[in-house]
């Protein structure tokens, strides 16, 4: 959720994270200077924390993150450990990737707590070590990323950067032969008609009735969920799991399909239950395993 | 004052897109406006011979794209009495004969001229479909209420939209009342719900339309016929009068006999 929005920089908080997101295309030193008063406005906004700064697609240089992350530290009490950006600007980019994980992170970033250190992190992002940040211009094994390469989205993590990627709001009807497909939530705010398709890696949304094809965690995510005011699509996938709808609940579709439903993974296979909330605790609803 | 160009298109073949446009660009011609009608289904044209003037065709509108003729010798003038004119389709070439580009100049031309360009579009969303849509700038939708139909409009209002034209309004055609009330077919409301776009008419089922077809008189030229009467309100919509839609509400029953004959509630259609 989307707390604050200036021109270039957003701080978006969702639940005890805090993130600021640049944007992809303003020159840097605008960004410097709104960040910094933005920040200077806010002060004493946050108390302290650690924080994650996702730069989208823009390649910055060593010492722009570094100055970045001086900029958010001074003026805030938030302590950078994090930089993300999206995985096909580090093809490109000028960083200097060394895949040394754990000799990287025991010198490199300080992070307080243990069980943080121990966890790795995604793919995309790149962490900051301290040193190198106060001494940019040290040429040393600065910025080190740990990319296992694209299908490390795969990983466990996948689900917590997907937060970050912001939702796609469809405001019309989704009709037939229409597709798209997202890194991130897609909310629709109207039918999917049949004949349409949604691929998102986030979960899908429908505010509306769901009639078309539609794979929510496309990457591989098994915790994404498919919500819609009504559900009469017969067919849909979460991950890798296919949900096909008993032949009982397809021939009797309409009384069934009143309601919202959500669409979830249980036992390795696709539940539908009514809709309880995002996180009610779904015990196993009717299996769509054809 | 530039003219309207309306395509009239469907998706699915066969559920009365060329009968809507004849009957649609007389029933303009009736309240007085100048109207030509194009038909851009090159290879299989069909509006000329329902409305009558297969004969009187010499040039077509490959022939006036490619220069052949003047756009003033393609033009046909109808049997009637109205300003009302018909740029034929070429029976002998295909679709890929002519270009977006080329009818949307013709188009443009004709807007200096009429009042209204009507586009009859063939069916399926291929090269002939690019072709006709490209010049337009406002559509209608033509469906009958099946499933299959509904689906391919649902496809080419999408495909409508994000080619620029917005909010495209809808034709039911071929309503069978008694089958809608028997809950055998699906009403005005089921369909709006499916395809989320504004009805602009409901044309009930009627033989008539398919007498007036084969005898190359559109329906609308018949005022008691159903039928002719939908397409003539439709015609008044389009024009931009605010007139409700029928109810198609099958007349039958003794009460309903009764009270049309002692005149309560005396109107063939209630406000819909």
């Amino acid at each position: 959720m989307p707390v604050l929005k200036t021109g270039v920089v957003q701080v978006m908080a969702r639940g005890t994270d805090v993130a600021f997101v640049i944007d992809e295309k303003a020159p840097f030193d605008l960004v410097a200077s709104e960040l910094r008063d933005y920040l200077a406005k806010q002060n004493g906004l946050w108390s302290k924390g650690d924080i994650t700064v996702n730069v989208g697609q823009r390649l910055l240089a060593r010492q722009e993150l570094a100055q970045v992350k001086a900029i958010i530290e001074t003026h805030s009490g938030l302590k950078v450990t994090r930089f993300w950006c999206s995985p096909e600007s580090l093809d490109g980019g000028d960083f200097h990737i060394e895949a040394k994980p754990s000799a990287a992170r025991s010198s490199g970033s300080k992070r307080n707590t243990a069980d943080k250190a121990d966890k790795p992190p995604a793919h995309n992002e790149i962490v900051l070590p301290g040193e190198a940040s106060n001494n940019p211009a040290q040429p040393s094994p600065a910025i080190v990323s740990f990319i296992e390469q694209l299908k490390a989205r795969h990983n466990k993590n996948g689900a917590r950067n997907r937060n970050l990627t912001e939702a796609l709001f469809i405001k019309s009807t989704f009709r037939s032969g229409e597709t798209v497909h997202h890194h991130g939530d897609v909310v629709v705010l109207a039918d999917v008609n049949p004949g349409a398709e949604i691929r998102a890696d986030g979960d899908i949304v429908v505010l509306g009735s769901l009639k078309g094809w539609v794979h929510a965690g496309a990457s591989g995510d098994t915790k994404a969920v498919i919500v819609a005011l009504e559900l009469p699509s017969a067919r849909f996938e979460i991950a890798k799991y296919q949900g096909i709808a008993p032949a009982s609940t397809r021939r009797k579709s309409k009384s069934s399909s009143s309601g919202p439903r959500i669409a979830y993974v249980r036992n390795r296979s696709i539940h539908v239950a009514e809709f309880a909330g995002r996180f009610a605790r779904y015990s196993k609803g009717v299996p769509y395993e054809g | 004052m530039k003219g309207r160009t309306i395509v009239i298109t469907s998706g699915k073949g066969g559920v009365g897109k060329t009968t809507a446009t004849a009957n649609l660009g007389t029933g303009l011609a009736m309240r007085g406006h100048r109207v030509v009608v194009v038909d851009t289904d090159i290879g299989l044209r069909n509006l000329d011979v329902i409305m009558g003037l297969e004969n009187r065709i010499v040039y077509d509108v490959v022939n006036v794209i490619e220069g052949t003729c003047k756009l003033s010798q393609a033009l046909i003038g109808d049997k009637h009495d109205f300003e009302l004119y018909l740029i034929p389709a070429a029976q002998t070439r295909d679709k890929n004969s002519i270009e977006p580009e080329q009818l949307r100049e013709l188009c443009a031309e004709l807007e200096e001229q009429f009042d209204y360009v009507l586009i009859d579009c063939p069916a399926g969303i291929e090269q002939g479909f690019k072709n006709a849509t490209a010049a337009a700038k406002e559509a209608i939708i033509v469906t009958t209420p099946e499933v299959s139909a509904i689906r391919d409009a649902d496809r080419v209002i999408g495909l409508l939209e994000s080619a620029g034209l917005h909010r495209p309004r809808l034709i039911i055609n071929r309503i069978a009342p008694e089958m809608v009330k028997r809950g055998d077919m699906m009403d005005q409301k089921d369909v709006e719900a499916l395809l989320a776009v504004e009805v602009i008419g409901l044309v009930p089922a009627d033989e008539n339309t398919v007498v007036a077809a084969n005898r190359g008189v559109p329906v609308v030229h018949n005022p008691k016929s159903s039928a002719g009467q939908a397409f003539l309100r439709i015609a008044a919509r389009v024009d931009g009068e605010d007139i409700p839609l029928m109810d198609l509400e099958p007349k039958t029953g003794l009460i309903s006999r009764f009270k049309d004959l002692v005149g309560i509630g005396g109107r063939t259609y209630s406000h819909a």
